[in-house]
């Protein structure tokens, strides 16, 4: 492990709890007194002061040390959340990320200036002003301006060693007062090094009366607070104790006067303060791997904890490895090889009269075919991260808009290609903006067509005969059809007095440039966006349709394949050539012969039900001659169902895609080649889109 | 011959070249009746013409894909892009294998043709624009016109004549 793989953990990690603390306070917005999640925000903050310290980076240990600071009262119930106090500890979060890139170096040209500071000290101050109005805590505030950030670049280094003698009256607990506790409270503006026990005072245990306290204590501090700080600390004991109190930069002198005002007498005074200053070295010595053995207990604690808590919260912390995506990929392509290979040395033994080597064949394609299931799982990441991060977006943009808008995520633990999430990412987000932006109407226009102000948008991820759907809707006031076929008649996109279907208008909205917005606002309303989430989900081989209701609310439904690799695919002939067809879009094949398939059009009557059916042979324009025999495949596309005409059936086969590359790229109909056993390369049909292109054509040809 | 002319752009050498540096050599190839050349830096392999996937619904320019070593390759008929009309396969036919940047990539694509010829140098001096007209060929696809001592020949530029852009936009081209 050398430092820059540390720092690349570092980072990792950063990233990491700066999600969660995104998380935990959208959380927290909606259920405030979800204390869980106070606690997990504080840890993570903690977490992140604590790593950076090893780092030194100083700047975002004096920031997320006030933060901290704050998120403490919070967890002691002392401040009430409410959104304001999120939406500043959000500024909060978002300051730590700029710190991380600063500090870190992770982001080019990020350095710390008097603009970053300023910005940290006036988040600061923002949330200095919630947490100070509800509580009676002065020492929070005063320590949080004393260290004041940014105009220090270390606040920490001027923090000193105080010396704080305790001396408690008999009386103290009759008081009602407990000692510990105002000990326990030093704690919040600094940090105990040492606290020794005086006990002096206690005599004979044996015939002590319980009630009384005789016990004193020598505590050093560490610090930045001044002395009215710590004084402010023991304000209700003035009159219950002695207290003095030793600056960092004492005298001589002070010491001297300390040990003669002690009631142990100098002498001993001096024993004890030299016992008490022994036991914070030895701290020292054994700071180091009592802080190691800390981190790992509290490690341990919390996930065990967190794995109890989170069962319930569907976010079970596992363990993990980290792995280049690249090594990966190259397993995967391996694989990938190997189950083409196998599938050859299969075939060659099934020439063979030869039942041993056919079934260890077997046996190994079995295991090759296990094998690729696992290596494609690794590949498998759930979308709920993904989509629990458009909570941020969709909070801030609509508070910017003046909009009510709540985010329901389901199928969040649905898995996908991790390539596919990482590509679906950005479309996604174009919608979302244009959903919070167009489709959400204001709260009072909701209200005045009856609706509740809260708008919903819902993100859902579900599994769909071979593909993975993703659905972004929401309850808004759906796409005005005219409002669009009026802009597409301006920019010259339609043509004036044809009739549009709405796919053929929601088309309109998925080219380059093309925007109803009234006013751009600086979410959306450019007229960039779609046409971009159309080319990034064509490119994964996916499809967008869109469903919508005017006042009602409009839904985007991405439709997209499984994996990019792999796929078990049905192997048909046509011609000379050779097609596979994705195995989850096949429901049934059904041999006939062309006279079967002749007269009543392109509808086959199966077992009652009339199935539209594509000619493969006529629709590739195969010309090569053939014996007539025709079988057909029956297959569902999202809610259809159609028939391919295909002139054999081959059987199952596994298929590693090869990509046809730039080259194929406006191909509709064909997803990829694969190479089979025999060397051959096959097409890899996209069965929704070569049915459309056939639709198309009809609809063309009808027209003429 | 498809051997000999392999072995020469292996070796890099023969009596042909003689002192010519790399970038001045071209692969020569027959496509119906007219001489055509190529770079050599272009040049990955020749191939014998084997077995080509015909893509449907593609244009006639393309003739398929074929599998080079695992990897799919498509294979262009550029006489038919050409207008020249489509190549009859023959015993003699191969496919030249040809690297093509599209953006920053590199893309590999096969060029059907009805005979190799040779490798040869040929010296910038003897090298003339293509001519706007006259020749059948649309100049644009040309970087020019070698002349040799038997005959013209029909130097391709890679860029144009095998631009991805151009040739993977199929209704535009299915338009021409």
């Amino acid at each position: 492990m050398n430092l820059d793989s540390l720092k690349e953990t570092f980072l990792l990690e950063c990233e990491e709890l700066l999600e969660n603390m995104e998380k935990y306070l959208l959380t927290l917005e909606k259920t405030p007194d979800d204390s869980e999640s106070v606690h997990a925000l504080f840890r993570a903050v903690h977490t992140i002061k604590g790593s950076a310290g090893m780092f030194g980076y100083q700047n975002i240990v004096s920031f997320t040390h006030h933060v901290e600071t704050m998120l403490d009262s919070l967890r002691q119930g002392k401040v009430a959340i409410n959104s304001d106090i999120i939406a500043a500890l959000l500024s909060a979060h978002d300051h730590i990320n700029l710190l991380v890139d600063i500090d870190t170096g992770r982001k080019e040209g990020a350095v710390m200036n008097e603009k970053v500071a300023a910005l940290g000290e006036d988040i600061l101050q923002r949330l200095r002003g919630y947490f100070t109005k509800d509580t009676n805590t002065p020492s929070i505030r005063d320590s949080g301006q004393v260290v004041a950030v940014g105009k220090t670049s270390t606040p920490s280094n001027t923090a000193g060693i105080w010396h704080i003698s305790l001396r408690f009256k008999p009386e103290v607990l009759k008081d009602g007062l407990d000692p510990y506790s105002f000990i326990l409270y030093l704690k919040k503006i600094g940090e105990l090094l040492s606290v020794y026990t005086v006990t002096d005072g206690l005599g004979d245990l044996n015939n002590t009366d319980p009630e009384l306290f005789n016990l004193g204590f020598e505590i050093e501090l560490q610090s930045a607070a001044c002395r009215e700080d710590i004084l402010s600390v023991f304000e209700f004991l003035e009159s219950d104790a002695d207290i003095h109190i030793i600056a960092p930069d004492a005298t001589e002198a002070e010491w001297n006067s300390l040990y003669r005002n002690l009631p142990e007498g100098e002498a001993r005074a001096r024993q004890i303060i030299a016992a008490a200053a022994a036991q914070s070295r030895k701290r020292e010595i054994l700071a180091a791997d009592f802080r190691q053995v800390v981190s790992t207990v509290r490690e341990k604690d919390s996930s065990v904890a967190e794995n109890n808590r989170t069962a319930a919260k569907e976010e079970a912390v596992k363990k993990y490895i980290r792995i280049e995506a690249q090594k990966l990929d190259h397993l995967i392509n391996l694989v990938g090889e190997l189950v083409i290979n196998a599938a050859t040395v299969k075939q060659l033994a099934e020439r063979r009269d030869d039942s041993d080597l056919q079934e260890a064949a077997s046996a190994m394609s079995r295991l090759i075919e296990e094998l690729r299931d696992n290596v494609m799982n690794v590949r498998m990441v759930q979308i709920g991260e993904t989509f629990r991060r458009f909570e941020r977006t969709v909070r801030d943009f609509s508070r910017e808009l003046g909009k009510e808008i709540t985010l329901e995520i389901e199928g969040g633990d649905t898995e996908l290609d991790k390539n596919l999430i990482e590509n679906i990412t950005d479309p996604l987000m174009h919608l979302v903006r244009n959903a919070v932006d167009h489709g959400i109407e204001m709260p009072a226009e909701r209200e005045a067509t009856g609706k509740p102000r809260q708008a919903t948008i819902r993100l859902n991820a579900y599994h769909d005969t071979g593909s993975i759907v993703i659905e972004v809707s929401d309850d808004g006031r759906g796409l005005n059809r005219e409002k669009i076929l009026a802009k597409a008649l301006e920019k010259g996109m339609a043509q004036p007095g044809h009739a549009y279907s709405d796919n053929e208008i929601f088309q309109f909205i998925l080219e380059p440039g093309f925007s109803t917005a009234d006013k751009v606002t600086n979410i959306s309303g450019r007229g960039v966006g779609m046409d971009v989430v159309r080319k990034n989900i064509e490119n994964m081989r996916g499809t967008v349709e869109m469903e919508t209701k005017t006042g009602k609310g409009t839904t985007f439904r991405i439709r997209l394949p499984l994996t990019l690799a792999i796929i078990d695919g049905f192997l048909v002939s046509v011609g000379e050539n050779f097609y596979v067809i994705p195995l989850d879009m096949v429901i049934e094949c059904v041999e006939l012969s062309e006279e079967e398939l002749a007269g009543g059009g392109d509808f086959l009557n199966l077992r009652g039900e009339v199935l539209p059916f594509l000619r493969l042979r006529e629709f590739f324009q195969e010309n090569t001659e053939d014996d007539g025999k025709r079988s057909v495949i029956v297959v569902n596309y999202g809610r259809h169902k159609a028939g391919l005409v295909v002139d054999s059936l081959l059987g199952e086969s596994q298929t590693v895609i090869k990509p046809l590359g730039r080259l194929f790229d406006k191909l509709a109909g064909i997803s990829g080649a694969t190479i089979l056993g025999s060397g051959d390369v096959a097409m890899i049909l996209d069965v929704p889109r070569l049915i459309e292109k056939a639709i198309a054509k009809q609809e063309a040809s009808h027209v003429r | 011959m498809l051997d000999n002319v392999t072995n020469t752009v292996a070796r890099g050498d023969s009596t042909t070249l003689g002192q010519i540096k790399a970038e001045d050599q071209y692969l020569t190839f027959r496509m119906h009746d007219e001489i055509f050349g190529i770079a050599i830096l272009r040049v990955r392999e020749i191939i014998e013409y084997g077995k080509v996937t015909r893509v449907p619904m593609t244009p006639a320019y393309i003739k398929g894909v074929i599998n080079l070593r695992g990897q799919v390759v498509p294979v262009i008929d550029l006489a038919y892009r050409f207008g020249l009309g489509s190549l009859n396969i023959c015993d003699t036919s191969c496919i030249v294998i040809v690297e093509v940047q599209d953006g920053n990539e590199k893309i590999i694509l096969g060029v059907v043709v009805d005979e190799v010829k040779e490798v040869r140098g040929m010296a910038l001096k003897n090298i003339e624009a293509a001519p706007d007209f006259g020749a059948r060929i649309n100049p644009v696809y040309l970087s020019g016109v070698g002349k040799t001592k038997e005959r013209f020949i029909l130097l391709l530029d890679p860029a144009s004549s095998l631009n991805i852009e151009e040739l993977s936009d199929f209704a535009a081209m299915a338009e021409k």
